[in-house]
Parts: structure tokens; sequence; C-alpha cells
């Protein structure tokens, strides 16, 4: 600690802060424009300059570090004189945009000009101007107002880990732009809009839409990853204009993903529901609510009465809220079904009875930091939970050592040590040539009998063989199990076999699970096999998989989830829910698919426009309230489940308010962290010789974000195509081809085909969640190529 | 006794009628104010705050920019507008309501337009028949402003070596 003195005022602070920081501490204001508490140094705008004891020359607040005894002024005429004169520097070649410009209002250098500039420029020759770049479909560019503090250049570089933005040129030609004709791809490039100091990088979806001082701000959490972002919403006239970030240190930091900030625009897509509906013979009509209700609650009872309650199953988006897990298990429990689940995704259930209370991710984001291995066991981190890439990388950064097992090569924004492409999707084999590795270098480790016997056959390479030694000599290794590994069929004995290595080494294993409220949906019994809170249910029910494809289920209710997207099945379970003899579907959007195989369509908010509570992969419980009312009839779903209930008679059903539900559910949020243990048994399943790999893109997560139309323009939301590598393309005869057809199971779709070296043999990229493969089965199954055959030719 | 004979003089010689009429004399032959209004006018400074107008410029253009300075410096929370990016890429207004009962005729608006769009007129003598119709839009605004364009440049012409 070393003691200095700012304007008159005695403070301690630690050795090595610079100034800036010790004056932010005790809220004494320096300008500034290039500092940025979360990104280096840069001093370059020189907006801070400061005067210091016997210093004869102003010195710059940001980059000056703190000595014994430093007397500091930050209002002294010198200190005055020379801010002056670097904000005239500034506004010479600044334009007078302020009345056009989307940042007037809430300008750094608007701001700063009012406390620190004249009142008139000096200035009378030409101001220079800057043509701007299209960057993409988030980012609005007006780079005549830059002042070049390269706070974007240095999130880039820094915190997104793409080094997209660069300083070109020097002095007066300086100009801050992508690399010829490229856009900005970062999955966190929103937050440049935010720490840009001006106008120069605005929002585009917002552009011109409203002023800053006439916006509300709401706070909430972002609801499509497992970290929960903390976030403000502005809002006019009930409508979400814009989200930005809101601090929270053990969370998202000052950062926010794009998929959270611009997800808001599919909240008026014109698919949104709005009035109840029914489907009367073969025709739709829109009905008033009790109606509908009532039609619902007969159409149920109807199924129930002649086919007992176990014809009845209940499957809910992994983004609904622990209100309406908890009263939608209730409803079907108190049917007499226990066929609820929220694992739409999934494929291998088999070990769902070793599942602790929720699963977990291990370690909290600020305990990841210290993480000296971490272990990427299928996972595209990046796009499915970009917030955790993020701190991923700051552990590279301070010297942890990523590893990846993975079944397709995907870029990092982080060094990875260690990478093993498994081939044909086979991640198992991939993990346990890294356990065999771990048994024969060491005497101690003993493995069970089905491991020892699934271990015998294995032989390990050198890149298995090096992972297992970085893991060895970890002090503390984390493993991820991302979605790639946790919708795996086989992905019981992944987790038991990743599950041995983390007993015999100083790691943790965490599960990076889908949607925002996974942890939630197994606290409130969302899961055919636990009643809430986490205890063991005496009546089993069937899994998402079984249900759908089992045929037993006659009726079904969907909370907030479009078969055709987020089941693992596609085809299948259209087909499936075609058959039944009624579908009740619970949500915001209406397409054609689901016309199609629903009866009754009740339209619900989405989490922005209700209030509820999320727990996030690392067990906290986030609540949050509403960020405007609901649009037109639609209704918070835990509403329509309460009356449902009434109508059906079911007991337990007689809340008043959203409070009523929250203290019943309380007792089951606990915030402990479960203990996670998995044993490995044998897979049943073998692995189709061709694989379908399937991952979610980003942008199609689930339906807001699938409805946001920026997001939906970006470069990560464009088509892959089918992507094969070029040696199984030409076994397969199709190394001319543009296009193929594609079998699975009874389907056939045209689509083109891409070659592509990052994927591994037997393996076939095709993802899912996306309308070109909505009429496609399931995600990881067996799947045909075979040349098109053009009938003109 | 003097005083009693004065008055009894003065009220037979009909003294105050006589003053009274000598008035009227006077205003009989003095020039004339009363003016025929309509028809007539008196005549208004040309800082003159009466019903609003937007103005273009020469080109054609519409001046407002959709700032919205006007809508924040407003006191009486008279003008409502909504905004977006018209396809050219510039910044414009899709609604632009001023409520003509609620506005006090300050003028903060007119000072606050960066780019001298909305103007108070000279206009003061204007009615409604119509419940609602006392909201006018940006195009009647727009149209007030083509109408009387002369008269708006040459008033603030006029008032420029003041300000
Ligand atoms: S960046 Fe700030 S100072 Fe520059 S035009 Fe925009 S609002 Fe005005
Ligand atoms: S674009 Fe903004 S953040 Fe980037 S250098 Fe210019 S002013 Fe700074
Ligand atoms: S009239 Fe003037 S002040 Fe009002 S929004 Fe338009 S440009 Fe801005
Ligand atoms: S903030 Fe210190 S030089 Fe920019």
């Amino acid at each position: 600690m070393v003691e200095i003195e700012i304007n008159g005022k005695k403070i301690e602070a630690a050795q090595g802060s610079m100034i800036i920081e010790v004056a932010d501490q005790h809220d004494v204001r320096i300008p500034r424009f290039c500092y940025h508490k979360k990104l280096s140094v840069a001093a370059n705008c020189r907006m801070c300059l400061v005067e210091v004891g016997d210093v004869r020359k102003p010195l710059p607040a940001c980059a000056t570090p703190i000595t014994q005894g430093m007397k500091v002024f930050t209002r002294s005429k010198l200190a005055l004189d020379a801010q002056r004169a670097v904000m005239e520097f500034l506004l010479i070649n600044h334009p007078l945009d302020c009345p056009v410009c989307d940042q007037g209002g809430e300008c750094e250098l608007q701001d700063l000009a009012m406390g620190y500039g004249r009142d008139v420029s000096r200035f009378n020759l030409g101001k220079r101007a800057v043509s701007d770049h299209d960057v993409g479909p988030l980012i609005e560019t007006e780079m005549t107002r830059c002042i070049h503090c390269t706070r974007c250049v240095r999130f880039g570089k820094e915190i997104a880990g793409l080094h997209e933005l660069g300083v070109m040129n020097r002095g007066e030609h300086l100009e801050i732009s992508t690399l010829v004709g490229r856009a900005i791809t970062s999955e966190l490039s929103g937050n440049m809009i935010d720490v840009c100091p001006v106008g120069a990088l605005t929002s585009k979806p917002y552009r011109f839409s409203a002023r800053a001082w006439e916006l509300t701000q709401r706070p909430g959490i972002a609801a499509h990853d497992g970290v929960g972002s903390y976030i403000y919403a502005h809002t006019i006239h009930n409508e979400v204009k814009r989200i930005v970030p809101r601090e929270c240190e053990a969370l998202n930091e000052t950062w926010v993903s794009d998929r959270d900030r611009f997800s808001y625009e599919g909240l008026y897509h014109k698919d949104r529901v709005l009035t109840p509906k029914i489907k009367r013979n073969g025709h739709w009509e829109e009905v008033n609510w009790s109606d509908a209700l009532a039609f619902a609650a007969e159409r149920l009872r109807a199924v129930s009465d002649t086919q007992g309650a176990d014809a009845l199953g209940a499957l809910a988006s992994p983004n609904s809220s622990c209100e309406e897990f908890y009263l939608f298990q209730k409803l079907m429990r108190g049917l007499g079904s226990a066929h609820i689940d929220h694992r739409l995704r999934q494929h291998d259930f088999s070990d769902e009875n070793q599942f602790a209370a929720y699963p977990h991710s291990g370690v909290t984001l600020t305990e990841l930091a210290k993480a000296d291995v971490i272990l990427l066991l299928g996972s595209i981190v990046r796009k499915e939970q970009p917030i955790v890439a993020h701190r991923i990388r700051m552990a590279s950064l301070t010297g942890a050592t990523v590893l990846v097992v993975n079944p397709l090569d995907d870029t990092f924004q982080f060094n990875v040590a260690s990478k093993q492409i498994v081939p044909g999707g086979d991640l198992l084999l991939g993990i346990a040539k890294i356990a065999k590795a771990l048994v024969a270098g060491s005497e101690k480790i003993k493995p069970s009998a089905a491991i020892a016997e699934f271990l015998k056959d294995i032989t390990v390479d050198d890149t298995a063989q090096q992972q297992a030694n970085y893991l060895k000599d970890a002090k503390q290794a984390v493993i991820f199990l991302g979605a790639l590994a946790l919708n795996h069929p086989q992905a019981a004995a992944i987790r038991g076999m990743a599950d041995f290595i983390a007993q015999h080494t100083q790691t943790t294993l965490g599960l990076l699970c889908e949607g925002a409220n996974s942890a939630g949906a197994y606290l409130m019994g969302a899961v055919p096999h636990r009643l809430p809170g986490g205890q063991n249910s005496t009546k089993q029910g069937e899994s998402t998989q079984a249900m759908v494809l089992s045929e037993k289920i006659n009726a079904m209710i969907l909370l907030g989830l479009e078969a055709e997207y987020d089941l693992a099945y596609a085809h299948r379970a259209q087909k499936a829910l075609k058959n039944m003899q009624t579908v009740i579907a619970l949500t915001a959007y209406q397409t054609p698919h689901l016309l199609n195989y629903a009866e009754v369509i009740l339209p619900i908010t989405p989490s922005a426009e209700m209030a509820g509570t999320f727990v996030n992969m690392q067990g906290d419980t986030l609540a949050f309230s509403a960020l405007t009312s609901p649009q037109g009839q639609s209704r918070p779903a835990w509403k329509i489940l309460r009356v449902l209930a009434n109508l059906l008679a079911i007991e337990g059903f007689d809340y008043q308010t959203l409070e009523d539900v929250q203290q019943e559910i309380a007792p089951h949020l606990t915030t402990a962290k479960p203990t996670q243990r998995w044993s490995f048994a044998a897979p049943q399943l073998e692995l189709a010789e061709r694989l379908r790999i399937a991952p979610v893109p980003i942008y199609a997560q689930d339906p807001l974000v699938r409805r946001a139309t920026a997001l939906q323009h970006t470069p990560d939301a464009a088509f892959g195509g089918v992507r094969i590598n070029s040696a199984e393309a030409q076994a397969l005869g199709l190394a001319q081809a543009l296009e193929v057809l594609v079998r699975q199971q009874e389907c056939e779709v045209r689509l083109p085909l891409v070659i592509d070296e990052h994927i591994p043999n037997g393996a076939v990229y095709l993802a899912s969640g996306i309308p070109e493969t909505r009429d496609l089965d399931g995600a990881y199954e067996a799947i045909y190529l075979e040349q098109v055959v053009d009938n003109h030719a | 006794m003097l005083k009693h004979l004065k008055h009894w003089l003065k009220s037979f010689s009909l003294w105050e009628l006589l003053k009274g009429m000598s008035v009227t004399l006077r205003y009989f032959f003095a020039p004339k104010v009363t003016i025929q209004y309509p028809e007539q006018k008196t005549p208004k400074s040309p800082r003159f705050r009466g019903l609003h107008a937007l103005r273009r410029y020469e080109n054609g253009e519409e001046r407002c920019i959709a700032c919205k300075l006007c809508e924040a410096v407003c006191p009486a929370l008279a003008i409502t507008i909504d905004s977006e990016e018209r396809e050219d890429g510039t910044r414009r207004t899709t609604r632009y309501d001023i409520d003509l009962f609620k506005c006090v005729y300050c003028g903060l608006c007119e000072e606050a337009c960066p780019v001298d769009s909305i103007v108070l007129t000279r206009i003061d003598d204007f009615f409604m028949d119509k419940r609602g119709d006392q909201v006018i839009t940006k195009q009647e605004l727009l149209t007030l402003g083509d109408k009387y364009e002369t008269q708006i440049a040459s008033d603030r012409a006029e008032d420029a070596k003041y300000r």
C-alpha cells in the first residue's frame, strides 16, 4: 500500500495501480476516452491529463502508476488547461453530428465537451471525413466520428480474441477499419458498441429509432445460455429498443453476447401469436381465452379418460422459468402422468438416475480463472456459451492449458495446446484414449471392470498421451462436457469415462447444458424421473425421445418449443405429433408446421414479458421481472397452466400471484453445489458408420433468437451446407458434386455440399435447428449421402 | 353663493352635454384605428409566435432530422415524434404530432431546433371543429411550411441581426 494525495485528500491505494483507478475508486472523476477498466492501457487520447506534484508537465492519469507521497491535482489550472486543449484538438476533426447521431445524449465526447471544452470553436478550416465500411448486420459505422481511442481494437484483440478491427495509416490519415470488405464476426461484437465512447460504432437494429433520454432502463436476465447474463433493457412505449449489459463481475463482467443483446428483435416478429386459437374440423379459429382453455382441458380429459393418464406427455423448452417448470410438472403429475421432460435434444438417458440434483458446470466462472488445464469435450464453446468461452480465454491468457476433444475441427479464440478430432463422431473413443493413457501411466489407477474391459482394445496415440499428461500434472483441471457430448447417443458412457478421469486426476467435471434454465428444470422436477428438489420419483416417466418415438403418447402439451427445430428427431417428432389425438401448444410463435400438428394454440409470453426465476449452470438463482407488459392477449405460461389445472380440477392450484408460486418453490431452489458422479457402463448403442454431427448454430438455439432479424443475417446464421472432407467425398463419388441427396430414415432432402477438411472421416456435418434441415431426422444418427440424379438430363 | 350660481348656469346652458359632444366631434375627425377584421389585420412583429410549421430546404427536402430536441425541450409535452432510418440512410420522423391545446406557444422548440425546421408562424387565427383535430400531424405542418415559407423566411431574416 502506498499513500497518495488526490486534490488534497489522503488516499491509501495498492502499489502499482494507476492514478485513474485510484481516483475512480474514490469518486474523483477524471475525464477519459481511451481508458477502460477491462482493457489494456493505451494512453493515446490524452484526455486524462492531470497535474502531479512537482512534475512540470501534466501526466496521463491512466498510464501513471502511483508512488508514495504523490500529490495529484485533477482540477488545477495546469490540468484544466491541458484537458481543455486536448478537447479542442479532438473536436477539430469531429463532425457536428450530434442531432443525427445515435450516441447523442449518452456520448462521452458530448459530456466531456460540455464539462471541459470551450463553447465556440476557433477552428475554421476543413474537417476531415472518413468513408464507412459495412461491417455486418449488427454494427453501424460512422467513422468520421471516431476519435481513435482504439478501445474497439483493443476489445477485439484482448476480449473477443479476434483481431478484426485495426488501425490503418498514420496521423491525419489514421483510420479504424476491418480488413478490406470483411465483416465483424465475433459473437461478442456488440460490446464494441458499448466501449466506443462516441457514435462511431452504434447498433444497427436500433438505428435512429429512439433517443437515449426517452428510454426507460429495466434490469433483466438474458435467457439464452447457462450463464444468465445480467442485462438492462431500454424500453419505450412498452417496446424493448435495445439490450445492454448490466455489470456483474461474477457472471458476464461488463460484457454480453450478441445473442443476448440482439435477440429482443424476435419479440416483435410477425410470427408472434397474440390470440388463443383452436382447430375445429381442420380449421383454425381465433377464440377467447376461456373457450380455448376449456377446449384444451376437454381434449386432455378425453385422452386421459379413454386411454389413461399414461397417454399424456409434456415437453418444455429449457428456457422456461422455474415457476413454469414447477407448475407444468405439477399439472402433469396431478393428472397422473410422469411423462415430462425438457432435455429436448439429448439422446442417451441411461444414466439419468446418477445425475445430481441439477447439472452443474463443476466450477463457477470466477473459479475457472484458477484452473490450469481445461479440457473441452464435445463443445464448440464459442457458439454454445459465448461468455464461458470468454472466461476460458481469460484463463488461457493467464496460463491455463486448453485441450480439446471434438468430433469436428472448429476454431477457438484462444490457444489450444492439443486437439483431438475424433473420427466418426466417436467422442467416447477420444476420451477413452486419454483414460487408457492415464491407466497405462500409473500403477495406482485401478479401473473398474467395465472400464478395464472397454479400454482393452483401445490404443493410445500421441495426442491422447499428451492430453493425459497435461491432466495428470494439473493441479486444478476442469473437463467441460459441451452440447456435442451431452446430445451424443453415447452420452452416458462419455460422462462415465470423463468422470473416471476426473476421479483419478485433480479434475472437476462440469456440464455446459443448453438453455437458460436446465438446472432449474431439474430442480423443479421437469424430468421424468425426479420430483421437485431432486428427489427420485416413484413413478418413472418417459424421456423426450421415448415420448416422441414410442407411439404411446396420444396427447402432448408443448411449452415454448418448436418440434421441427428443438427436438432431436425433427421429422419423426413432427410425424408423431401429427398422429396424436391432441397437441396443445403453449407458444409465443406460430409456424405452418405448428399449425399442422397442433390442435390448440395458447399464446404465451417470452421471458422478456414476464417475471420469473432462472437457475444458471453454476447454481445461482436469478430472479427477473418483466421488461415490458405482454403483447396482445398473450399471457405468462404460469397463469395459463394454473387456469388449465383448475379446469382439470387438479388440487393445489389456487395461486393468486406469482409470489404464491415462488413461495412454494423456494425450498427446492438449492444453491448448494451438488457432487456429480457418474459410473461407466459400456454404451448399448453402436455408432452408425457415417454419423451426422448436428450442432445447433448459435443463432438457432431457441424460438426467440431464430426470429431476431439482424442476427439471422450474420455469417453465423448462414447455412453451412452438408460438410464432408475430400477423402470421404471421393469415397462416396461426390468429389465433383455441388449438391447431394441427404437421406435419413424415410426423409430425403437435397442440399448443397461443401468439402471441408475440418470434418474428420466417418462424419457428416449438417446443423440442426434450422429451416434447411427441419424435415430431416436424428441429429446424431446415420446419414446417407447420394449423388443427385437430375431427371432432366 | 357664487358656486350655486355657476352650477345653475351650467345646467341651463347644457355645458356638460356640449363637452361630451366635443369629444365625439373630435374623434369624428380624428384618424381611425379600428380595423375591419378579418378583412383587415393589425401588423405583427416578425417574432410573433403563432401556429407551428415545418420547413423544407429549397430543394424540397424536409429539414427535420428527427433529433427530438424540440420534443425534449417542450415544457408542455405537446410534441410527439417517432423516427426511423429512411431508405436513403438519413434519419427522419415517421410521426411528428403537435397538440395545439397543450402547446403554450413559448417558442422553445424553434430555439432548440438545430436545422431551423420547426418554427412558429404569424398565424394566430386558427380553429378546429372536431375533437382530435387539435393534434396536427407532420403532413399538415409541412403543408403549412410550404404555404408560408416566404413569410417565414423573411421574418427570420429580419430578426437575424438581433440573435
Ligand atoms: S459522437 Fe458524440 S459528439 Fe460526436 S456527433 Fe455523436 S453525439 Fe455528437
Ligand atoms: S471506433 Fe470508437 S472505439 Fe474504435 S477507435 Fe474509434 S472512437 Fe475508439
Ligand atoms: S423539428 Fe428540429 S428539433 Fe425537432 S426533431 Fe426536427 S430537427 Fe430536431
Ligand atoms: S484515458 Fe488516459 S490517455 Fe486516454
